[in-house]
């Protein structure tokens, strides 16, 4: 393991594999190298690692301008600190998925980026790639560059930062990213439906998410976990924001969207974290699945697969599903149909090497995306195959 | 500018390429030179070329053909939409194709339930908000141009407009696109999930200002119009104020619809172009805040305080009539500036809003320098400025004195931290201040994302990227005797 600790070590670092034909993997807090491919060398060897730990810190702050810049490896729970000291939040919520992946490393941004790993609050201001504005980086030539800006509209050039958001480390070393920022409300209030089927608790989430009430997070929890206590056989969890005089306008008119009882939850905040985290995963043995999907096929989709354990966010926009290694094809070919796709989050090493993260592409978006990755690390060298 | 040598190997072949299109697409080939001529330029009409041919494809399958033949016989492809870019996105080549897509203008479907709009590309922006105000929804971005201006022209420039802090541009508000591949293959990218799993192939192509292939279908997301909207009108002392202003607003964690910006030139002129009622001040802010009743009000009781705290006075339009007359003076802003000179240019840059008072005074400096007029108006949300240079080209050397103007203005942006263009393109316009902006192993990187795609480099050639033969610098919406090109659309 090779630890580097500004910019131009990443270079030095990257121009010595290249010379050696040495592919390598890209480490933070490591917290998410559970997820993908297996990597090795033509060998079979492991690959040597290339820590960006000390790639870390806050390099700009800037409250007024809605713009944060950082390391990478600057720890999550530090950024959303710095930032919640201000009353603003990254948009994409970022989540840690240490505890579901059985990691004890420290979830950094840049990892959070790279595996386009969003909490609820997506919902309301997009995924990573949405307030990602500009970044720095290595590329597989030892080359150091940077794309996008650090203002919050641009259009000069390609948009290099929405392709770095879900590569997992497959097209350049970050070093640094900036990021467009958003207000944090001073109120909010998770509300809950308690004990209502999968199909008429998504109804609701849609109706919600379709309103005016620009919610800040809406999602399905069956019952039966250990996330909430008794809701029957599941729960619509509501989260509204803003002051406190809007707050109480919001909440009676959501009710009206709702048409039943709802109740306040007392520890909302708690909940959307455990949710954003995957703490529901975290104890299980189960294969781990995301399924991007339209919303309102979310409930077809969950009556098809009838996951044993699972919980629908982003009004349905994205399953979480826990489910037996053999149901990986059917996965895969119901979320397809959907028009959606699945993500493999956490399987065997065997299961991560047959299936990888993403489904396989048709030929020619598979062949446009080996050329960009080529166009970045035409040796192969970072993070080969993980993808 | 310099334009591209044309290939004269092409121009010689002509006849056999308007034959071969005309069997791809036997009722959309314009090869006579009448026809020809009304395609010879986009809505930066300083610059012009009329092209080797233009076909206008009705369905996907036909551009697909004709990008097989083309790429098969070395032919270069300029894409166009509504034709409305202020950055010569879709200036012709006299050597290329020019390729229209205004013939696909159905919308596919509407899907309320999962809240997108399935459409051709030559459906207008405004079209698409139309097919669903009804129910209540809208289409977010609203580019000046939104009556005219193409929803697949919007993907290639990705495309902005008054409410994008809010909001965002373009690439937030579409879910995905089928896309022609350079090759003539048919890709999609995203769908009604928004997303596709493996890279972000949709947001590379959304702003690839039509380099990277042909959008032939977009899925567009739709947002729930906010059932109240309210309009303040804030003036201040002086600039400084102002700026002081728009960064407390967003410091109190108050995001406005919009928040626009006028200098005192700008709003002199316009108030005695359609008398808003504009005060006499040294700036002007006008903000909008929308969302639910009370979320408004307490945007709004926010707002007035911080402006009183910063010594500005603020008035509310007290009904919906006054607020379309605020939004009138605004609106018209570039017509009233037409009043001031024979000519004008637009420029587009974006600056971190704590600089605007040092761009002000250095662009007061500048002006002196070229002694040429200006005025400001401003997108002071996210910082995206629109200086408009008052020239008279019939004056020898004004217009090369008001494009190196502009050049510097831009330069200015880059300078203090900003970028060349916050909504309008690089397309020719600025292509050759790229370089002012990016360093060469950044530019690298990004042309090496080009030949990924687009080996041939028949895509939109010329635009984008500068050559390095490149002898002049400039960047502007040139307009002339106040005719905007394109004048029957509002631009703001």
């Amino acid at each position: 393991m090779v630890g580097v600790g500004s910019e131009a070590e990443v270079e030095e670092f990257v121009r010595a594999a290249r010379a050696d034909h040495a592919p390598f993997e890209i480490v933070a807090g490591g917290t998410r190298r559970g997820v993908g491919r297996p990597m090795s060398n033509s060998l079979g060897a492991e690959l040597p690692v290339l820590d960006v730990s000390g790639l870390t810190g806050i390099v700009k702050y800037e409250p007024e301008e809605l713009i944060v810049t950082a390391a990478p490896g600057t720890p999550l729970s530090e950024i959303r600190a710095a930032l919640a000291a201000r009353n603003q939040c990254l948009g994409f919520d970022p989540a840690d998925w240490s505890a579901m992946l059985g990691s004890n490393g420290t979830a950094t941004l840049g990892g959070a980026v790279s595996a386009d790993a969003f909490g609820p609050g997506r919902l309301r201001h997009g995924a990573a790639r949405d307030s990602l504005l500009g970044f720095r980086g290595v590329n597989g030539m030892g080359e150091s560059f940077r794309a996008g800006s650090k203002v919050v509209k641009n259009v000069t050039g390609f948009d290099l930062p929405k392709l770095v958001c879900g590569a997992f480390g497959t097209l350049c070393v970050l070093t640094e990213l900036t990021f467009r920022v958003y207000p944090k409300a001073s109120h909010a209030i998770t509300l809950c439906v308690g004990d209502v089927t999968p199909e008429d608790g998504l109804a609701v989430l849609r109706r919600i998410a379709h309103s005016a009430l620009e919610p800040a997070g809406l999602f399905y929890l069956p019952g039966g976990t250990s996330l909430l206590g008794d809701i029957g056989q599941g729960a619509a969890i509501i989260r509204l924001e803003g002051a406190e005089a809007p707050l109480a306008q919001k909440v009676a008119m959501a009710h009206g969207l709702i048409g039943g009882p709802a109740h306040a939850l007392g520890d909302g905040d708690r909940l959307f974290e455990a949710v954003r985290n995957g703490a529901l995963f975290a104890g299980s043995d189960l294969d781990m699945w995301r399924i991007a999907l339209p919303p309102a096929e979310a409930p077809r989709v969950i009556k098809t697969l009838n996951p044993s354990l699972w919980l629908g966010d982003l009004a349905g926009g994205s399953l979480w599903i826990g489910a037996a290694p053999a149901a990986a094809a059917t996965i895969r070919a119901v979320a397809t149909k959907a028009d959606g796709h699945a993500m493999l989050l956490r399987a065997s090493p065997q299961s991560r090497a047959s299936l990888g993260i993403y489904a396989p592409q048709p030929p020619a978006l598979a062949m446009m995306a080996r050329n960009i990755k080529a166009a970045f690390d035409p040796m192969n060298l970072l993070n080969p195959g993980r993808l | 500018m310099k334009f591209p040598v044309s290939d004269t190997a092409i121009l010689s072949r002509r006849d056999e390429i308007v034959a071969r299109l005309r069997e791809i697409v036997p009722d959309g080939v314009v090869s006579d030179q009448s026809g020809l001529a009304t395609f010879d330029c986009d809505a930066l009409s300083t610059y012009r070329q009329q092209p080797l041919v233009c076909v206008l494809p009705a369905n996907r399958e036909q551009v697909s053909a004709v990008l097989r033949y083309a790429s098969a016989q070395g032919i270069p492809i300029v894409p166009r939409g509504s034709g409305t870019s202020l950055s010569g996105g879709a200036l012709p080549r006299e050597d290329g194709i020019l390729l229209g897509l205004g013939r696909m203008k159905r919308i596919l479907e509407i899907d309320y339930e999962n809240g997108c709009v399935v459409a051709e590309p030559g459906v207008t922006n405004l079209a698409i908000t139309k097919a669903v105000e009804a129910q209540g929804f809208y289409y977010a971005p609203d580019p000046s141009s939104q009556v005219a201006c193409s929803i697949g022209g919007n993907v290639a420039e990705n495309s902005g407009g008054l409410h994008c802090l809010k909001y965002g541009l373009t690439t937030n508000n579409i879910l995905g696109v089928t896309f022609v591949l350079p090759d003539g293959e048919i890709v999609r990218l995203g769908g009604k999930s928004g997303s596709q799993g493996g890279l972000d192939l949709l947001g590379l192509v959304t702003g690839s200002e039509g380099l990277l292939g042909v959008v032939v279908e977009v899925v567009a997301r739709i947002l729930r119009k906010a059932p109240v909207t309210r309009t303040l009108l804030a003036s201040f002392n002086t600039v400084t104020d102002a700026g002081a202003c728009v960064a407390a607003i967003i410091a109190d964690g108050v995001v406005p619809a919009a928040m626009e910006f006028m200098d005192r030139r700008c709003a002199e002129a316009i108030e005695s172009y359609n008398a808003p009622g504009y005060p006499k001040a040294e700036a002007i802010l006008l903000i909008d805040a929308d969302g639910v009743e009370a979320d408004v009000a307490d945007a709004v009781a926010r707002i007035t305080a911080i402006v009183a705290r910063i010594g500005g006075t603020a008035q509310e339009a007290t009904d919906e009539k006054a607020r379309a007359r605020m939004w009138a003076g605004r609106k018209a802003a570039f017509a009233a500036m037409g009043k001031l000179a024979p000519d004008m240019m637009c420029m587009d840059g974006t600056i971190p809003r704590h600089a605007l008072p040092e761009v002000l005074a250095e662009m007061d400096t500048l002006s002196t320098q070229y002694g040429l007029g200006f005025c400001n108006v401003f997108h002071a949300g996210d910082g995206n400025l629109h200086p408009l240079i008052l020239f008279d080209v019939d004056k020898p050397g004004e217009l090369e004195r008001a494009e190196a103007f502009g050049a510097d203005i831009l330069r200015l942006c880059v300078k203090v931290g900003g970028v060349l263009t916050g909504e309008h393109g690089v397309g020719i316009e600025k292509r050759d201040l790229m370089t002012d902006m990016f360093a060469e192993p950044d530019l690298e990187q990004q042309h090496r994302i080009k030949c990924a795609i687009d080996p041939a480099g028949l895509f939109n050639p010329g635009k984008v990227f500068p050559t390095l033969s490149a002898c002049i610098e400039q960047g502007h919406l040139h307009v002339h005797g106040a005719q905007m090109p394109r004048s029957d659309l509002p631009r703001f």
